[in-house]
This record gives C-alpha cells, structure tokens and sequence, in this order.
C-alpha cells in the first residue's frame, strides 16, 4: 500500500507471527485445549500434561531428524522398525550376548544409528528414492529385529534401568526433559546454522544446491543417520518405559510422526517447516488424543477427530496463508 | 565406481539372502516364552480338572490348584467402602473393532445390567498395539474409574500402568491375556492353556489318526496366549502322540488374506503328506478352513482351532470342519465383571477358592490369583447353531 | 571364441546346439524312463501319469504337455538360429529359457523317489535321482547362456541385453522366472499347478488396487487411505448382499462409494491444494474410525451362495486372475492410448509444462483420485467375496502392500514414469516370494527379513538399469 518501503513495526512482527503457520498452529491448539478444558476438569492438571509428556516423548525424538528429512524433501519411513531393531538388539547383546547393560544400551542405539546409516548410504550413493529405500528396509529391520529375538523378549532389567522410562527427575519425567533439550538444540540448529540453512536449500532445489557448492550427499547422509540414531534412542526409551523388549516395537509409529510433522507446517514437498511447528503438531495430537478420552470420546471416535483435524488443519493454514500472500 | 558399489551391494544382498539358507532353520518351534509346560494326562475326555496330579510329576510344582498362595496385587486403602454402591468400570481389551472382542463386551454388558450397580465402557486402540493401550489405561486412572478390565497385549509391558492403576485405589482385573501377576488383583482365565492344548491336540488325534502331520497357522510368535498354547501343545503332543509330525508354524497376523494364503502355501507345500493344520486365532481358523474348502480338501485335511461360533458356522454346518476349540466369550467378559464385583463388594478376597459369578455359579480360583471359566468348549455340528457370538 | 571382426562369418558349431539340446531332450523324453525306472516296463505317458496320485497330478499332466512342446520350440528355434546369423544371441537367450523351463519340468516328471520334503526327515533327494540327463542338460543350457554372452565375429546388429532388460516389467518377470525355477527345482511341488494359480489369484485383489495407486502415483500424488477404504467398502459389499440385495448390485455399490471418497479425497487434494499425503493421512484414520463405530467389529457372514464371485471360476481360471489381468491391460492400453492417460504422466513429469500445454491439473486430480476410489472398490469386492465370512476390521497394512507393488514395479514416487504392468506383476513377485521362502525351508523367523532384502534388491536391479540406460 505505501510506495516506500518502512522498516517493519512492532505489530507487523507481532502479524508476522500469528499468520505463520506455527501460529496458526498454536491458535489451533489454544482453542483445542480451552475447548477440552470445558468438558473434563481431569484434563488441564499438571500431572495430566506431564504424563502426556511422557508419552509423546518417542514420537517426538522422531520427529525432530523427520523434520529435517522431510524438509529437505525426502522421508523416512522405516523409522518405526528401527525402534524395534533398536530395542531388539539392546534386549538381546544384555541377555544372549552376555554385554553389560551399559554397553548393551549403546549397542541397541548404534544399531539404530547404522540403520539409519544404510538407508542414508543408499540414498546417497546409489540413488535410491528415499521412500522406495525406507519402505524397503521398513520390511528389512522388522525382519532382522524378528530373526535376531526368535521371537524372545528380554525383560527383567535392574532398578536403575527403568529411571529414564518411567522414573522422574525434578518432579518432571526424565524422559521429556532429554525431549525438552533435543528439542530446542535442534530447533536452534535448524533455523540458525549453516546445516539448516543448507537443508532448506536441498528442499527448495537440490540441483541448484548442488551446483552452488553444498555438500549435498553429506548433508543427507548425515539426516538419514541422525534418524536412526534417534530411532535408535526412542526404542531404548520405549523399553525403558514398558520393561520388555517385542520386535514389534515402534510398528506404525512412522504415520503417528509424518502426521504430526506435517501437521506443523512442514511441506511434504520440501523446503519449509521447522521444529517449532512440529512441537506443536506432536504436542496437539497427543493432547487431542488424551483430552477426547477424558472427554468421554471412545478411541474409535478419537481418530476420526484427530483425522479430521490434521486436513482441517492444514486447510485453514492454507487459506490463510495464501490470503497473506494476496495481500 | 558407483556401479561396481551398486554392484557389490547387489552381490552383498544375495549372499545375505543365502545365509538363511544355509542355516538349518527348520527345528520345531514351540513357544517363545521360557516358563514351563504343564501337560495334562493322556486321554480323551475333558476331565482335566481331575488328572492335573499326573503332570505334576515333571518337577513343576509351581502350578498346583489351590495349594499356591495368592500372588496377585492389591490396590491401596480407599477412603471408603464402596461395597454394594454404583461403580464405574471401564475395560481396556487389546484392540476394538474385532469380533472376539465384541463378544467379551456384549458379556460385561449383560453382567452389567443384571447387577443394576455397574457401569462398564469398553475403549481400547483400533490396533493391537502395546504402547496405545498402555495410553488408554492411564487416561482412564486419570479420569478416576472404580476398576479397570484389560486384555493385555504384553504381560509385562503393561504392568507398570496397572501397578500405577493399583497404586490410585483402583481395583485392577484382567481376562483373556494375562498381566505379570502381582500387577493385578485376579485375572479370569478362560481356559487354562494346557486344558486348550489338550483339547485340539485330542481333536486332531481322533480324527486323521495319532500319526498325522501337521502345520500350524497362528497370528505371531511374539504374542503371548498363542506362544503358550503352542507350547503346551508340543509338551502333551510329544508325551501323548509321539508319532505326531510337527511339519512346520506360520505367522500370518490377525490378517484375513495371510491366513488364507499360509494355510494354501502349507497344503501345497506338504500335499497329502499333511493330514491337519491347526489354527490358532479366529481369524486363521475360519480363513484355514477356506483354504482347505477351496482345495476341495476337506476330509483328507482337517483344521482344528481356536474360533468364535459365528465366524465357523459355514465350515461346520458343510463338514468341512468337525470341532472348533473355544471358551464363550461372552461369558468370559459376564465373569469378568462379576468378580470385579466381587472384588469390590469383598466377597472375594486373597485365600479364597471360589467366586460366585451370577448365572455361570461358582467359578474355582486356581494358581493363585486366577478364576478359572471352566474347560473349554468344543463346538461341532451338534451345538454350533445354539450359539451366537 | 575370438575371431578377427572383418573375417566373414562362418558358422560356429555352437550355433547348432539348438538343435543339439533339443534331440537331448526328445531323446530324454522317451528313453530316460527306461534308464530311471527300469521295473516299470516299456512306460509309455499313460502309464507314468496313472502312478501318480491324483492329488498332485496337475504339474505332471502340465509337465507331460510342456516338455514335447518346448523341446520343439527349442528345436524350431535352433534352426532359425543356424539360418538368421543375426538373430542368434536373442534366439540363443530364449532357447536357455526354454531349456531351463523344460528342465524344470523334466525333473518333476522323471525322478523316480517318491518325494519326502527334508521337514519330514525323509532322505531320497529328488536331485539324486535323476541321473546323467539332468547334468547334460544343464550344461546345455549354460552353454547356450555363455553362447548369447560370449563375443562373436559377427555382432548381432539389433539384439542387446540391455534393451531385453530395458524396463523395470522385464526385469522383475526375469526375477519371477528366476525364483520359480530356482524354488522349483529345490521343491518341486512350488510348480504344481495348484501352488502356481494359488500365488496368482492370492494378491489379486492387492494389484487392482495397486492400479489405482500407480496411477496416482504417477501423477504425483499418494493415497495411504486404501487399507481403511477397502475394508469398509468390503462389510457394506458384504452387508448389502446379506440384506437381499441382488449379487451384481452387491458388486457395484463399492465401486460407486470407493468413488465417492475418492471424490471428496481428489476435491481436497485439487481444489482446497492439501497435499495428498495429508488428506489421505487422515482418510485412513477417519473411514477406519467409521468402519469401528458402524459394524463394532462384527463380521459379516450368510451371504448368499452367488456373492462370492473370488471363488468362481469361469473356463477353470480363478475369478481375481481374470479380473487382474483384464483390468491391467485395460488399464495400460488406456494409459498409453487415451489423452487423459497420457496428461497422467504429463502431470507427473512436469506440472508446470502440463499446466501450460492447457490440461487442466484440477480435473486430472479429482479424475485420478475417483478412478483410484473405484479401483479401491474392485479391490475390496475381490476381497470380501474370497471367503465365508468377511472381517470387519481392515487387512493390516494393506496401504503398504500396494505402495511397495507400486514402487516395485517401477513407478517413480517424484511422478511421470511407470506403468501399471509393473505394478501387476510385482504383486506377484511379492506373493510368490512369500511363498518360496515356506517352500524352501527359510526359519520361519527370517522370514520377513530375506522378504525385505528381495525387494530390496529388486529395487537396486531396477536402479541399475536405468543408470545403466542414463549412460
């Protein structure tokens, strides 16, 4: 509207903001939450929320490395036969193999990292699509997470085990505190860093990032591997969690992730998105889920909801944002 | 370079391929779990309650009836009494929207409205899935139920929410699949698993002959009810019916089609060297009894299993198949909520040998902390039609 | 083998071995039984056939029909190679195939043990019996693989490997070629004619629904709804008819419904711009949602004795194989022929020159998704009508089934290329795979993970060759 270009004030930061897609987002999730907080007193407590913080705690480690994956226009889908592998392998080098458990969790992580790993060296290497290369060792890692237990669970762990999964520290659930701190390094890496500016570049034209100079195939190969390590560390928190070890651990955790990543804004075609809008989208998805059990929804009906919100979500993000850009 | 690396994966590939080859993978599976077999006696009939004193021969003193203290767990001290009030009871079975399940529910809701002073919802996930139930259970102690109902899909991974369930006063009860006992006040058993194995191994005896060969169909490996009947199978088979042949066991999921094409894959892969197949879901049993129909095998190849009435009426009614192995569901869930009643009202307390559970009459507590349904049931042509679940 | 390139080309002994293999095999086909099973007398066919039980007889009546036949093709084709220098190595390829067809097929016929599979721990391999034929013949097939390999004075000027390989539908037919007579000659019994027409019709219903998902795919788009759409478009097939509605009606209405969500699913995905992978994200959620809410995990049964459509068998043909095969050459010649078929791969390949060149990208959404709905629907008619009784609870992962055929065969996920004969027939790599690996005795616990690697590498060779063709 004006001819000459102003620096921008405070509110045009402030619009700045609640037309982002995070949020947009956010509102959506405020207005949830005031909305389940009417129907059931039991939802909006301290030890409610704290518990759910357990909860997502797995889904939310994945999601952060899905994010970047996703951004950068790939995905990664066997993230959740990972998990199982990942537990599997930590269950058994401690009971079969006879590793000291400290040593058996590092093995059941590095196993996960060196999935992922695989998958990132195929991509890169040999060129595989990501999706074909993740739905092929989505099979893959559940098979050797099978063959590996013969269909035997490891359980029994010491005391001390069970204190990421299910103990607390400083009143907070160990767990969600690791999932605080991931977090936020990794919102800061992607939005401040050279490396996250790079995988924006890779999303938005990967050619045109090749010829500017980026290292593409590192870049990649390092996402892919940072999430089977992540994978890695949610299936240690898991059985950490549930005291057992199951090589169907993590089956169909894949959807629950790319749900709530796109869920926060990220495209699927790449090039945008970012941490804090999948915080979001995992936190309001988990609290939606909580929130309409409380509310006296059966889970039948729940994920109908849940369905409905993510396109209507995704809707209104559209709509607005384009009215942004109208304007 | 990139080619010889592709090419080198492809080779790596192949030779990983090889490796389950080479190995002999073939050994007989028999349950994945390390606890012990209990077979009972040899012989037809169902009078497993009485020959039980055999089997305790093998050592495993461990499951004797009645003589085992009780080992189940104890919600903390309620303020106050609830006996004879209203109480809300929510049940948490390992998945909704299955057939077997909702006949479990139709029970409780009868068990519920003939005691006039309960409530009972069913919830669980859409998927047989550890960590969603895991989820629901703590919605609901949150949300502040009088008892909680499950089927687990872990024994052990569920326990932590149900000590935490015990631990809010809540008054915790399972059926169908077991918990880690002290994670639970009682667990209603439909069926013990050696009185199971001994039903369908009988079964498939006296029909193709005590020398048959057999492959199994059952949902996975992992899955704790099928691991233990498998086993127990295995341990009457091998101490009943040595001259059995244990061909070969499947995994096919809870998955129509798979059911279907593994039992098709064992009758092809084994021809007439295969007189039966055991089926060990209700979904494998009625999609094996297909399989066998569509060959146009029925007769030369007999499937017994474990299934509700409803979903075998077609196999049976034909002839196709002549027993189908199963408790009553709906009576399993009616029990279910009876002794949460009991629990509740304290009329059933550690120590004691027997619950009355409204039109079922006294139900036995075995090993402990467990109330036992009865033997199981064998539906055939005779009955099938008497039932509709 | 080397040979100065001028030099004219004079006939080299090898290219006679066509004809050579051939009179091996006629002269295995009427004198090997005689060697094998000498108590049986001067054994004619009907003899041999009537000491099998009729229980597997099919592969040996096959095997009787087949093996003359191929001998002949070889014969036939070993002639032409000695008369057509130039279409010998292609003719030489297929005379191999021909042999190890025939081969296989001979080794089900003429052993003499009755078979004992090793689970039962019987001895008497079926390798064992079959005497000195087997390893000529297997020589002769190697040599004429080495003969199309090996270099030759005069280069055949058309025929080239690479273009015999030169799409992703060659390649997995070579594979699935490959595993049958690999499995076939570890267990015989993988080639009877029950096991083969079982592993047809038992993805069936998974590959018309992959014709959906390959076009979609194709046009860039995805739909992870199909597993939640197909079993409740299964339970309302299946309602209906147990209602009294008349069979065909009971077979339509899927169709009509799987169009209709696809309808609503193409309408968000065009007009709203909501990524399809969102959209149908939530699809599958929701219909799965309703599916549980509506039937509460009731299974469907009584319907009536005409429903099941799956279990006919028209000409002795199973129903879902007449149905694939129909519905993927229907589908490819529209693909390749109708102008809507080909804006599909205009689509996908680039959207912006199809958006230019005046194809409206809305309209091809929403046609590729509702044609994809009704696909879902032939889909779920074919499953629901295969049994008695139809649970109501959708086959697990289904959605990743198809996407894997899908992808398998050859479509690319960034859009533009593939067809849907690939995607057929890597549902049916996929079926015989898990099949093969029961038959051959892989531990039942490794199962999934050498299913895992096969298709794994069925990718990489796919990639291979297309690098290859880049170059």
């Amino acid at each position: 509207m004006q001819s000459a270009p102003r620096n921008p004030t405070r509110v045009d930061k402030l619009r700045h903001y609640l037309i982002s897609q995070e949020g947009v987002l956010f509102f959506i999730m405020l207005v949830s939450v005031l909305l389940l907080a009417t129907r059931t007193d039991k939802f909006l407590t301290v030890d409610n929320l704290l518990q759910q913080g357990r909860f997502m705690t797995e889904v939310g480690l994945i999601a952060i490395p899905m994010t970047y994956i996703i951004i950068t226009g790939g995905i990664d889908l066997s993230v959740g036969s990972i998990m199982g592998l990942a537990a599997i392998v930590l269950g058994w080098s401690w009971q079969t193999l006879g590793f000291p458990l400290e040593l058996a969790i590092i093995t059941g992580v590095l196993s996960g990292t060196l999935a992922g790993f695989v998958n990132g060296l195929f991509i890169v290497r040999v060129g595989v699509p990501p999706l074909i290369m993740t739905l092929a060792t989505l099979a893959l890692f559940r098979g050797l997470a099978e063959g590996i237990s013969q269909a035997r669970s490891a359980r029994g762990y010491p005391e001390w085990f069970y204190q990421l999964g299910q103990g607390e520290l400083l009143g907070i659930p160990t767990q969600l505190w690791l999932l605080i701190v991931t977090v936020a390094v990794f919102g800061i890496v992607l939005a401040r860093t050279q490396l996250g500016r790079a995988l924006y570049a890779i999303g938005n034209n990967e050619t045109g990032a090749r010829f500017s100079g980026l290292t593409v195939n590192r870049y990649l190969l390092l996402i892919y591997t940072f999430s089977g390590f992540m994978a890695g560390v949610a299936g240690y928190i898991f059985v950490s969690r549930v005291s057992t070890t199951r090589s169907d651990m993590g089956a169909g955790i894949e959807l629950d992730v790319i749900a709530a990543v796109v869920l926060g804004g990220t495209s699927i075609f790449g090039g945008t998105g970012s941490i804090l809008g999948t915080t979001i989208g995992v936190v309001l998805i988990q609290l939606l889920k909580n929130g309409l059990t409380l509310s006296g929804l059966t889970s039948d009906a729940t994920i109908v909801v849940i369905g409905s919100v993510l396109i209507f979500a995704i809707l209104v993000n559209n709509f607005i944002l384009s009215r942004r850009g109208n304007s | 370079m990139k080619k010889g690396f592709a090419l080198a994966v492809i080779l790596a590939l192949l030779v990983m391929v090889g490796l389950p080859l080479s190995a002999d993978g073939h050994e007989r599976w028999d349950g994945a779990d390390d606890l012990a077999v209990n077979p009972l006696a040899c012989g037809m009939g169902d009078a497993m309650m009485e020959d039980d004193s055999d089997a305790m021969m093998d050592g495993d003193a461990g499951e004797d009836m009645g003589m085992v203290e009780y080992d189940g767990g104890q919600p903390a001290m309620m303020d106050m009494d609830m006996a004879g009030m209203d109480i809300t009871l929510v049940d948490v079975p390992k998945l909704v929207g299955i057939g077997y399940f909702a006949a479990t529910t139709l029970g409780q809701k009868q068990a519920a409205e003939e005691l006039g002073n309960v409530n009972v919802t069913t919830d669980a996930p859409t998927e047989a899935n550890i960590d969603d139930q895991i989820q629901v259970i703590d919605t609901y102690i949150t949300q502040g139920v009088d008892g909680i109902l499950f089927a687990a899909n872990d024994p052990v991974a569920i326990a932590p929410v149900l000590r935490k369930a015990l631990e809010a006063g809540i008054h915790v009860v399972g059926y169908d699949a077991n918990s880690e006992p002290d994670a639970r006040e009682w667990f209603v058993n439909q069926a013990e698993f050696n009185g199971i194995a001994k039903a369908l191994v009988d079964s498939l005896a006296d029909q193709m002959g005590a020398d048959a060969a057999f492959g199994i169909v059952t949902s996975t490996f992992t899955t704790p009810n099928q691991a233990r009947w498998i086993a127990e199978m295995w341990a009457y088979a091998s101490e009943c019916y040595p001259d059995l042949t244990w061909l070969e066991t499947l995994e096919a999921q809870e998955d129509a089609v798979l059911s279907f094409q593994q039992a098709q894959t064992l009758i092809n892969k084994y021809g007439e060297d295969m007189d039966g197949i055991f089926a060990m879901t209700s979904v494998a049993t009625p999609n094996s009894a297909d399989a066998v129909q569509q060959a146009g095998l029925c007769g030369d190849i007999a499937v017994v299993g474990l299934a509700t009435p409803n979903g075998m009426k077609p196999y049976v009614n034909d002839g196709c198949v002549r027993d189908v192995v199963l408790w009553n569901p709906v009576d399993l869930g009616y029990a279910a909520v009876y002794v949460t009643r009991a629990v509740v009202d304290g009329e059933l307390m550690p120590g004691d040998s027997s619950v009355m559970a409204g039109r079922l009459g006294e139900l036995m507590v075995v090993n402990g902390s467990e109330v036992l349904l009865g033997p199981p049931f064998v539906f055939n042509a005779d009955n099938i039609n008497d039932f509709d679940f | 083998m080397k040979k100065d390139k001028a030099a004219p080309a004079p006939r080299h002994t090898l290219d006679f071995l066509g004809i050579a293999l051939a009179v091996v095999i006629i002269g295995a086909y009427f004198l090997l039984p005689f060697i094998t099973q000498p108590g049986r007398g001067p054994s004619t066919v009907a003899v041999l056939t009537e000491s099998k039980k009729a229980n597997e007889l099919g592969i040996f009546k096959t095997g009787l029909e087949v093996l003359p036949l191929a001998a002949l093709g070889m014969l036939l084709l070993g002639i032409w190679n000695v008369l057509v220098p130039g279409a010998a190595r292609a003719i030489s390829l297929l005379l191999a195939l021909a042999g190890l067809l025939a081969l296989v097929y001979y080794i089900n016929f003429f052993r003499d043990t009755p078979l004992v599979s090793p689970a039962n721990g019987g001895e008497g391999t079926v390798m064992g019996s079959l005497g000195m034929a087997f390893w000529i013949m297997l020589g002769a097939s190697a040599v004429a693989v080495l003969q199309a390999l090996i270099p030759r004075a005069v280069p055949a000027p058309r025929y080239r490997l690479a273009k015999l390989f030169g799409n992703q539908e060659s390649v997995i037919l070579f594979g699935l070629l490959l595993l049958v007579i690999v499995v076939g000659l570890a267990n015989p019994r993988y080639l009877q004619e029950r096991n083969i027409s079982d592993n047809l019709a038992g993805n069936a219903y998974i590959a018309v629904a992959a014709l959906g998902m390959t076009m979609v795919i194709i046009t860039g788009n995805i739909d992870i709804s199909v597993g939640s759409l197909v079993g409740l478009l299964a339970v309302v097939s299946g309602r209906l008819a147990v209602a009294g509605a008349p069979a065909p009606l009971a077979w339509l209405v899927p169709l009509v419904v799987g169009g209709g969500f696809g309808a609503l699913i193409g309408f968000l995905v065009a007009y709203l711009r909501i990524p399809s992978i969102v959209v149908t994200l939530g699809m599958l959620s929701i219909i799965k949602g309703i599916l549980i809410i509506w039937v509460q995990g009731e299974r469907v049964t009584d319907m009536p004795a005409g429903y099941f459509l799956s279990q006919m068998r028209p000409l002795g043909i199973p129903m879902p194989i007449i149905i694939m095969v129909v519905l993927t050459i229907g589908v490819a010649l529209w693909m390749r022929y109708s102008a809507t078929g080909r804006a599909f791969y205009a689509l996908g390949g680039n959207a912006e020159a199809a958006r230019l060149s005046g194809l409206s990208r809305r309209r091809l959404v929403m046609t590729v998704f509702v044609l994809n709905g009704v696909f879902v629907g032939v889909a779920s008619v074919m499953y629901s009508t295969q049994f008695n009784i139809i649970q109501a609870t959708p086959p697990p992962a289904l959605e990743l089934s198809v996407i894997t055929a899908s992808v398998v065969g050859g479509v690319s996920i960034l859009g533009g290329t593939g067809t849907v004969v690939g995607s057929t027939m890597a549902t049916l790599l996929l079926n015989f795979i898990r099949s093969a690996m029961i038959f051959i005795n892989i531990s039942p616990f490794w199962l999934k993970a050498v299913q895992g690697l096969l298709i794994l590498a069925t990718v990489l060779a796919d990639l291979l060759r297309r690098r290859r063709q880049r170059l």
